[in-house]
């Protein structure tokens, strides 16, 4: 059996992974991806301690977790689809409108 | 069974409802509204009489009539009821019986004249009526407060019904502000009352008078606020004074009455004999048995009653104008009923506070029947010679100042020497300070008996002394049947009560003790008079009321019979002018209304100022510091919302960082 802390390192890696995406790229299909990358970090470890007490209480919400980064998904492309079309681009750090 | 108890409410409401009609459509009735008034006012009349014969065969009436604030777990509970007593019910028909012949009066004195805004004066005398009356049933302080109050509210509109003239706003002014001034210790005291009995009622087991001497009985315990009990009462006790000596125009506030002559004659009539000057007396009289308690109240109520009686009375002397003289004459009466009331007659003084009712109310509407004659010149030296032109007016005026004056057997008479001799008997049994009180009541006598007939000579006898005083303007019998119903009262009222003469023949005729002395329980003469030996060591000497009613008698004709001399000639000259520097003094009254506005110039507006510096400065500096630090905050803090994501993700991740690094400081992971 393979010891969760793998499994936590693993989890963080991809966690600081999908961090370090969105702290660094302007472009926002990239920061969509980032996001996913976390949620999915967040993934492993429900699943891992699931594994680990023998309870499948965690897969479960694992299962959940995927259909919300889905809609999540659905929504932050929509969000990208409008920001192209208003601002011909979609570079995060140009679309400023909405502040003080 | 529907007893005549159940439309005593109707005695309050009838007038209230003249009022909205008046308001509400009394441009389209005929006279302004006045029929309207005079209905209601009778009906209240009829009512009162009804009243006074059902009390008269032993019944009395203590309801609560409606709870507006219930107090939950032991808080007070406010509520609106009725009292009837002997007391109330003599005062409810006086009230309703002077303001009925105001009402008819105004129609000659308002309407004859062709006055404008009417309806806005018959509203006005609806609704002081109104409050008048509220006030005289009220069951409990607060209850007496508030319609004592409206009253208040009612002569700032009657005085200052004038208000396109300089004079008579300003005069509304000054009455509504300095008897506002004594309100504010009344309101105090009312609180007082609450917080150390937690309850008003004048009357029964759980009122306050009887609670009060239970507590110095030592059988019940109220919160005294850690004095003795009876130096609290005596405190509550002069704050609830200070409303009276605001309304009943004693002094240091008496100043606002003369000028309040500035409002039309028959509102000053209402205001002086029936409404809201003789509303301060009725309240010390209604809760007479608190007063009793304390003697050191009691002596300074005598002193105060004395010391304006005199003092009112030399002013009086010098007045150039008719109702400048009666408004002194009123102050100065009224501080017989004060004296009275410390001097522990409370029969005397509420036997004063009737028999004024009527003479006063006559001397007024007198008055006023010589402006309309005057074409509203009040200036006595221009009149004279009027005893041919107007004889109803001149012997219903007389009949008025001879009860004023004191003279036998006219109503006044009988009254004041009553007050008169009970301050004496008790001053005489061991009270002294009563006697100082006693002798200035004794010495103002003179002084009344001179000025009332130096105003009857000047006004009505001699040869006229202008054009308008030789060709008078004739008035109507809405003129002349109020003079003459009040003038025969002022003739005859007295004899419900003359105690000399009882003392003479022995005969049981003193029907105004025997009124006063049943009635509820702890509200009765005879109890007040045990309360007075028992608490407040005042004991009767004995003397009988035989000489000390000739000396006032002898006093009386003694300034009556100078006036004559002085004053009785054809062309009568200004006598008073010898007194030289005196009578600049008490022309302009003592120089009271100088040094008033002195006080409030030189010490209320600098602590005004002072107080309008740290609300602007302070209070408001802190409220607006508050607001502009939060306002430049907002400024600056705003700037990280920059609409830069990244930024926001930044600032998570940090926050995020900043959160597990503070749980594991403190959670002690390191």
């Amino acid at each position: 059996m393979v010891p969760p802390q793998y499994y936590l390192l693993l989890s963080a890696a991809v966690f600081c992974i999908g961090l370090f995406g969105i702290l660094t790229r302007r472009n926002a299909l990239l920061f969509l991806m980032s996001v996913e990358l976390m949620l999915n970090a967040a993934n492993i470890n429900l699943v891992a301690f699931s594994y680990v007490w023998g309870n499948v209480t965690g897969q479960t919400f694992g299962l959940f977790t995927m259909a919300i980064a889905a809609a999540e998904v659905a929504v932050g492309l929509g969000i990208i689809l409008v920001l192209y079309r208003d601002f011909g681009d979609v570079d995060v750090t140009k679309v400023t409108t909405m502040r003080w | 069974m529907a007893g005549i108890f159940d439309f005593v409410p109707a005695i309050v409401l009838l007038p209230f409802v003249s009022f909205l009609v008046a308001l509400a459509v009394g441009n389209r009735l005929p006279k302004g509204g006045a029929f309207a008034g005079i209905v209601a006012t009778a009906g209240s009349f009829l009512l009162s009489v009804a009243t006074f014969f059902t009390v008269s065969g032993g019944q009395t009436y203590n309801q609560t009539i409606y709870t507006w604030a219930n107090g939950l777990d032991g808080a007070v509970t406010l509520t609106f009821g009725l009292l009837i007593d002997p007391l109330s019910a003599m005062m409810l028909v006086i009230v309703t019986l002077i303001a009925t012949l105001v009402h008819v009066f105004s129609l000659g004195y308002m309407n004859d004249e062709g006055e404008t805004g009417l309806p806005r004066y018959y509203a006005g005398l609806g609704l002081f009526t109104a409050s008048m009356l509220g006030f005289v049933v009220a069951d409990n302080l607060l209850m007496a407060f508030m319609f004592f109050e409206l009253v208040g509210l009612c002569s700032y509109l009657l005085i200052g019904f004038w208000f396109r003239e300089p004079g008579p706003p300003s005069a509304a002014k000054k009455a509504f502000l300095v008897t506002r001034f004594g309100d504010y210790f009344f309101l105090v005291g009312v609180v007082a009352v609450f917080a150390t009995f937690g309850t008003a009622a004048f009357a029964g087991s759980e009122s306050f008078p009887h609670l009060a001497e239970q507590a110095l009985h030592g059988e019940h315990s109220v919160n005294t606020f850690g004095f003795e009990p009876r130096t609290w009462f005596t405190i509550v006790g002069l704050l609830v004074l200070g409303g009276v000596v605001g309304k009943s125009a004693q002094f240091p506030l008496h100043t606002w009455l003369p000028d309040a002559m500035e409002g039309p004659t028959p509102v000053s009539a209402l205001i002086h004999a029936a409404t809201m000057v003789a509303a301060g007396v009725y309240l010390v009289a209604r809760m007479y048995g608190f007063y009793a308690l304390s003697p050191t109240s009691l002596s300074i109520i005598a002193l105060i009653g004395g010391f304006t009686a005199l003092f009112a009375a030399t002013m009086g002397v010098v007045k150039r104008e008719i109702k400048q003289v009666l408004a002194y004459s009123t102050i100065s009466q009224y501080g017989y009923m004060m004296l009275g009331l410390g001097g522990g007659g409370y029969i005397a003084a509420t036997f004063h506070l009737m028999t004024h009712a009527f003479f006063k109310a006559l001397l007024f509407l007198g008055a006023g029947s010589v402006i309309i004659a005057m074409h509203h010149n009040e200036n006595m030296w221009e009149m004279g010679g009027l005893k041919d032109k107007m004889p109803v007016t001149y012997y219903t005026f007389l009949s008025g100042s001879l009860a004023l004056a004191g003279i036998v057997p006219f109503a006044g008479f009988w009254s004041k020497d009553e007050v008169l001799y009970e301050t004496l008997v008790h001053g005489l049994g061991g009270s002294p300070i009563l006697l100082v009180a006693y002798a200035m009541g004794l010495l103002a006598v003179f002084f009344t008996g001179f000025y009332t007939f130096r105003m009857v000579l000047l006004t009505f006898h001699g040869e006229p002394r202008s054009q308008t005083a030789r060709d008078p303007h004739g008035v109507h019998w809405n003129v002349k049947g109020p003079l003459v119903v009040l003038g025969i009262l002022a003739a005859t009222a007295g004899l419900v009560n003359m105690t000399p003469v009882a003392e003479l023949t022995g005969l049981e005729i003193e029907f105004l003790h025997q009124w006063l002395g049943h009635g509820i329980e702890g509200l009765t003469s005879h109890h007040y008079v045990e309360l007075l030996e028992s608490q407040a060591g005042y004991h009767a000497a004995e003397i009988g009321p035989i000489v000390p009613g000739l000396v006032s008698l002898a006093l009386a004709l003694a300034g009556a019979g100078l006036a004559y001399f002085l004053y009785n000639d054809a062309e009568p000259t200004e006598h008073t002018d010898k007194l030289g520097g005196a009578k600049t003094v008490l022309y302009n009254n003592y120089y009271q209304d100088e040094y008033q506005v002195w006080l409030a110039n030189s010490l209320v507006q600098p602590f005004s100022r002072g107080a309008d510096k740290f609300d602007q400065g302070v209070v408001d500096g802190v409220v607006n510091g508050v607001s502009s630090v939060s306002l430049l905050s907002g400024n600056r803090v705003r700037r990280i919302q920059s609409g830069v994501v990244s930024n926001y993700a930044v600032l998570l991740t940090l926050g995020l960082t900043a959160l597990i690094l503070g749980f594991g400081l403190l959670g002690g992971w390191f």
